[in-house]
């Protein structure tokens, strides 16, 4: 009587199921990098039209900050994804290493006169539109 | 840069970051609560709450970067010096 319950509980209930279960974490882990993957991919995109207008226009040391701005802008935005990822599952909070990305961006332009701090801020916030585009194009 | 220009300086630069992570660190938890509860409930929507909480964590995130880059320039490249 015991074993066909125990039998019965293994065979149907999915939260017992281990297979299943991890079959399932794939999907959800992979619709997860998906978005990641979009966003990086607009964020690249924006990045490279972003530094040839202002390589064409204001020439290449205004476009040498904005990349390296645009840069950090997604190494910020991949160290946030990973630490939301990591939430819940060997983490409770999120941390807040990725807010040193921006500061040692600032901390850098300011240093060395080949690089302006404008066009490295605004270069960083290009994830941004991205994110924007993303959130719109959401279903 | 004088010494006032200094002082007032420092002084806005730790009430820019202080004052602009109030908001979004109480954002930032009660979205991660509301993430977290609701993992816990439907798992298998986690890839979605998760990719949601994740474009709302960059949102709530940048009103801090925006304190911070403010505060950083009122430290580093001064437009008020002299």
């Amino acid at each position: 009587m015991a074993s066909e319950t125990v039998d019965s509980c293994s065979s149907h209930d999915p939260l017992l199921d281990i297979d299943s279960s991890d079959s399932s974490s794939g999907v959800k882990s992979d619709e997860y990098l998906e978005l990641q993957f979009r966003v990086f991919r607009l964020a690249f995109l924006l990045t490279i039209f972003s530094v040839g207008i202002a390589g064409f226009f204001w020439g290449i040391h205004v476009s040498a900050s904005l990349l390296i701005g645009a840069l950090s802008g997604i190494f910020y935005f991949r160290l946030l994804a990973r630490g939301v990822g990591r939430l819940g599952t060997s983490s409770k909070i999120v941390g807040k290493v990725q807010l040193l990305v921006p500061v040692l961006l600032v901390l850098v332009s300011s240093r060395f006169p080949q690089l302006d701090l404008i066009p490295a801020l605004l270069g960083f916030l290009l994830y941004k539109p991205a994110l924007i585009i993303q959130f719109l194009s959401m279903p | 840069m004088d010494s006032i220009t200094t002082a007032a300086s420092v002084v806005a630069a730790g009430l820019a970051v202080g004052l602009g992570a109030i908001g979004p660190g109480i954002g930032q938890g009660s979205a991660a609560q509301g993430a977290v509860e609701g993992i816990a409930r439907q798992p298998e929507a986690e890839g979605k709450i998760r990719g949601t909480l994740l474009l709302s964590f960059a949102f709530m995130e940048s009103l801090t970067i925006y304190g911070l880059v403010v505060a950083l320039v009122l430290l580093f490249a001064n437009p008020f010096a002299g």
